[in-house]
């Protein structure tokens, strides 16, 4: 079970968590999210589990939930560096709702 | 020898009288093998309506079906409420339909948005209406053809009825009606929406309520159990009748369905309106997301 591996590290929008053989990178944000495809994100070039979401259109966009990093080509510390990008822009995200008011 | 003594209620089977249950009006229904054999012409129009029109119409329809986009067409763009008069004429128009039109809705997310577009239609006066039964599912599991050409159509000058209001329930409907033995609410979201485990599916992060739960005395009845799960097709009517009548939902009462932004109570309250045949049956389309997010409004788990 995915829920089971270990977590390698964790930010506020990802776990990054240790397969057999993969490193798995989850969007905690897509929690509960079905599943409807695994293919290759396009973006990043590894394998991803996919869902949709729908818009206040009601149009539906591919999001991918967890990304499947291969150990014979990545490590931990590469795996970080999209784990962080995808923590920035959340963050940037955030703050657009709701800033922090220390100023 | 069989003797068919009334269409679709009582057949003479080798001189016994067999009982067969039909739907209470039969005429709101066509099945995918009619309209593959009858398309759209001058009187009969086909009509796609989706959530989605990107994922669906826009990929590929039936040939001939033009497009209503609930979102867009349906709904004021401003207010949220359902179109005006006026605006549902312009669209009929834009739709090459006349108020004598025969027209045959059908669409995606199991016809949940063509039978919320059925009720504009009803509550608007158009008679001449149905669904095609299963809708973009049943046709695509039948590998029934798909085309992306849309059709040319003229436009019309449509008349509409004034709003039946009856169709309808409104907030301060369903806060009269709870407690009140001669009314029923029929909650047709899934057990976790009902109980408050969630407020939306995480695939709607658009239509989220502050609070969870459901309205007070209301009966959990989901969409998906008047429908076959293989195909999308309604069931047949005396599986509806045990699927509502041992909850309380009975022909004498005053019945409001509900469920998040009033589209799969619309399929229900085609099942019990048109399928079971109701007298009282209103679609409540301000549901959750309206009495969810409402200070003060009772709420149980």
């Amino acid at each position: 079970m995915l829920l089971d591996l270990p977590v390698l590290k964790k930010g506020s929008f990802y776990f990054i968590k240790d397969g057999e053989s993969d490193i798995i990178m989850e969007d905690k944000t897509k929690r509960g999210l079905e599943i409807k495809e695994t293919s290759i994100d396009e973006k990043i070039n590894v394998k991803a589990d996919k869902g949709m979401i729908h818009d206040m259109d009601g149009i539906g966009h591919w999001v991918p939930i967890r990304w499947y990093f291969p150990k014979d080509s990545y490590d931990l510390s590469k795996v970080e560096i999209h784990a962080e990008a995808m923590e920035k822009k959340y963050t940037k995200l955030r703050e657009l709702t709701c800033p922090d008011d220390d100023d | 020898m069989i003797f068919l003594l009334f269409l679709g209620k009582t057949i003479k089977y080798e001189n016994k009288s067999v009982q067969i249950m039909s739907y209470a009006h039969p005429e709101v229904l066509v099945d995918t093998e009619w309209v593959s054999q009858n398309p759209p012409n001058e009187n009969r129009k086909l009509v796609e309506v989706d959530y989605d029109p990107v994922n669906g119409y826009q990929k590929g329809h039936i040939n001939g079906a033009s497009l209503i986009w609930w979102k867009r067409d349906i709904n004021d763009p401003v207010t949220r409420d359902i179109i005006s008069k006026k605006e549902f004429e312009a669209l009929m128009s834009k739709n090459g339909i006349t108020a004598d039109t025969e027209v045959i809705l059908y669409g995606d997310f199991n016809n949940w948005f063509a039978a919320f577009v059925f009720w504009v239609f009803k509550i608007y006066g158009h008679e001449n209406l149905k669904i095609m039964n299963g809708g973009r599912k049943k046709w695509e599991l039948e590998s029934k053809d798909y085309t992306t050409d849309e059709p040319q159509i003229a436009s019309t000058k449509y008349i509409a009825q004034p709003p039946d209001e009856g169709l309808r329930a409104y907030l301060f409907d369903v806060s009269r009606g709870i407690g009140k033995e001669d009314t029923v609410m029929v909650d047709v979201r899934s057990p976790a929406e009902f109980t408050g485990t969630i407020t939306a599916p995480p695939e709607y992060p658009m239509e989220h309520a502050q609070r969870g739960g459901h309205i007070p005395d209301a009966n959990n009845i989901p969409w998906a159990t008047a429908v076959n799960d293989a195909d999308g097709t309604f069931k047949a009517v005396e599986e509806l009748r045990q699927n509502y009548e041992p909850k309380g939902v009975t022909p004498d009462k005053d019945v409001i369905c509900y469920c998040r932004i009033g589209e799969r109570s619309s399929h229900s309250w085609f099942v019990l309106k048109y399928l079971l045949g109701y007298p009282k049956v209103r679609n409540y389309d301000g549901s959750w997301t309206e009495w969810g997010n409402m200070i003060g409004n009772p709420v149980e788990k």
